[in-house]
């Protein structure tokens, strides 16, 4: 069984202006992640962290490089069918803002991506609930995001990304919009998530929630220059 | 989008975006309310134009050629009613005539009165125009040869001046102040002549009513049939030569009379009624459009309000079809709702109007065509115009519609 997640090798990304000017965001990078690992990527702002986790969520397309997701070479797909089933079925979003549908109730937003995979309204239903009773927010299934606590929130934005059982989350500062209480607590469930096997690929740029994760990528200029950073090394 | 459930969900999903804006949702169904509505109409005046046409010709057989006196110059007009004897007379063509003066007067019985449509008439003019008697006996021959002051009444005519208890034929009316007898009723026929119901004519011996009651305004009309309908053209082309001659018109002189056949005539009023549908069609079809591109105006700024929304819906699985889907449903949903609506209110507005007086101008008849074709295109006008917004929205690049706020 392949053992890697994911698997970058020489990714590149740029950015093209108005006038064709290219703008170099990533150079080069060589990443592995194995298979039930929790990653923090770090580094300094505009060193790319949020473009690369883009590119291993498929939202953007990479412009030279391979991209390995479970031993299958998927740098080259531009499908939107097969992109959109593997942000479906295969990974799950946690964003910094939460991103919810603020016109859809906490149940709704979650059963939302089981929606998109033809799922029947009972089994959308059935495990958003448990996914709720698995984060202590079940009694809020009938709230609207505007009525719900930052944490709250976030935990409704986990539940979502979890509803097709993904095995890899993905994860944008999902405590930067929170005070540190509800940080911790985020971070836990990602610790349990990890015990539960999921691969887990979290940006950063704070030590007190890296420090949850098994090992730190650090990315300066759109390079990885510490594939195994330690809270104590100095840049 | 493979699942029933699905549909439906993402159907719920289109009416709660489409509530949660409703002055906008309603501002743009307008357009389209407006549009369909008139659709609805004009298949209705069509409808109406084309019964109206058919019930004013019904009984006009395709060979029938009529002469009138030209209108607005009836004076200087010369035809007369024994002009009827100068076409049977020269005419070889021609099998029938009967020569018809009327104007509209009124007329009265002790104390009720009112305007009917008085028609002096020549013997054959009932059995030329099928009308039959239902009560006392028709004008004869000797009635219009000894100037008999007696006149036979149709239905409505009836109902306006005597009660039903009335013992009608024997009594004595007065038109323009003569008195007049009455000898007989005729069966109502739901015809007119022109724009003269026939059910509302009173008709008299054409001698005594040319002479005496009409007077030199009233309208000459010949009612004449071709041995064939194939010869009307030529039975056409003797009227003209023969009541020129009797007229004793210069070959510089216009004709003083004029004269139509069937065939023409019906199709001039063919026309005319699809002039109208067709000028009302065209205010449907800009309409529809308008409303079209407002349908897509208002998509562009849901678009563009949702943006992020879009985002975040590719982020979690949704496919560019999802998108595309949920989009042009919703636009269509709002033209459809506005169709429906302009159904309602374009047929209820059919049913208003036909409880007016205009309904002596045109009586208005509901299509069913009309709504099918008024459905049809507010449909047609939500997928065509909710499309575009719709692949827009569906080919935003994810990461870009992310951070948008």
């Amino acid at each position: 069984m392949e053992k890697l997640a994911i698997q970058l090798k020489n990714v590149h990304k740029s950015y093209y202006l108005s006038n064709d000017e290219e703008v170099p965001v990533l150079n080069g990078v060589d990443l592995d992640i194995e298979k039930g690992e929790f990653v923090a990527l770090m580094g300094e702002s505009g060193g790319g962290k949020t473009t690369l986790l883009n590119i291993i969520g498929c939202l953007h397309p990479l412009t030279s490089g391979e991209y390995f997701l479970d031993g299958e070479n998927i740098g080259e797909v531009r499908d939107d069918y097969t992109l959109a089933f593997i942000r479906n079925k295969k990974m799950g979003f946690v964003f910094q803002q939460f991103n919810l549908f603020s016109r859809f109730t906490a149940l709704k937003n979650i059963a939302l991506p089981a929606l998109y995979s033809g799922e029947t309204k009972n089994t959308r239903e059935q495990r958003a609930t448990k996914l709720m009773k698995s984060v202590n927010i079940e009694d809020r299934a009938n709230y609207k995001p505007t009525e719900l606590s930052g944490g709250q929130q976030q935990r409704v934005s986990i539940c979502r990304s979890l509803i097709n059982d993904p095995d890899i989350i993905l994860a944008d500062e999902p405590t930067g919009a929170l005070d540190s209480g509800s940080g911790i607590e985020i971070m836990k469930i990602f610790t349990d998530l990890k015990k539960r096997n999921k691969t887990i690929i979290m940006v950063t740029h704070t030590a007190e929630v890296a420090k949850y994760a098994d090992r730190i990528i650090y990315l300066r200029d759109g390079k990885v220059v510490d594939n195994n950073y330690k809270l104590t090394s100095n840049y | 989008m493979t699942d029933a459930n699905m549909k439906l969900e993402i159907i719920k999903m289109s009416f709660e975006s489409l509530l949660a804006n409703k002055t906008r949702t309603f501002l743009s169904m307008l357009g389209i309310i407006i549009g369909v509505s008139t659709v609805i109409a004009v298949f209705a005046v069509g409808q109406g134009a084309q019964k109206a046409v058919d019930d004013q010709f019904q009984g006009l057989s395709a060979d029938s050629i009529i002469v009138f006196s030209l209108r607005g110059k009836i004076e200087s007009s010369k035809l007369k009613t024994t002009d009827s004897k100068v076409i049977i007379e020269n005419c070889p063509h021609i099998s029938k005539a009967t020569a018809v003066i009327q104007s509209t007067m009124a007329v009265s019985f002790e104390s009720e009165s009112g305007s009917f449509n008085v028609m002096g008439i020549e013997n054959n003019y009932f059995e030329m125009s099928n009308v039959n008697i239902d009560e006392g006996r028709l004008i004869t021959g000797e009635d219009v040869e000894n100037n008999e002051r007696v006149a036979v009444l149709g239905s409505e005519v009836i109902e306006t001046l005597f009660l039903e208890e009335d013992e009608i034929i024997g009594q004595n009316i007065k038109i323009n102040g003569k008195t007049i007898e009455v000898v007989g009723i005729v069966e109502e026929t739901g015809r007119s002549m022109g724009k003269n119901s026939l059910d509302n004519a009173i008709f008299l011996p054409n001698t005594i009513a040319e002479k005496s009651i009409l007077g030199s305004n009233a309208f000459v009309m010949i009612f004449t049939v071709a041995d064939d309908v194939e010869n009307i053209e030529i039975a056409s082309e003797e009227i003209v030569a023969a009541l020129r001659e009797e007229h004793r018109l210069k070959d510089s002189q216009a004709d003083d009379f004029k004269i139509m056949d069937a065939g023409a005539m019906v199709g001039a009023a063919q026309d005319a009624a699809k002039l109208m549908s067709l000028l009302l069609t065209a205010i449907a079809a800009i309409t529809l459009l308008v409303s079209g591109i407002g349908i897509m105006n208002v998509m562009f700024v849901t678009v563009a309000e949702r943006t992020k929304e879009i985002g975040i819906s590719k982020a979690i699985g949704g496919k560019q079809g999802d998108i595309l889907g949920q989009f042009l449903l919703e636009s269509v949903i709002l033209s459809m709702i506005g169709g429906v609506i302009g159904i309602l209110i374009g047929n209820g507005v059919i049913y208003i109007v036909n409880g007016t007086s205009l309904t002596e101008l045109i009586k208005l008849s509901p299509s069913f065509t009309g709504i099918i074709v008024g459905f049809g295109f507010s449909v047609l006008v939500g997928v065509f115009f909710g499309f575009y917004p719709a692949l827009k929205a569906s080919r935003l690049d994810p990461v870009d519609a992310l951070r948008s706020e």
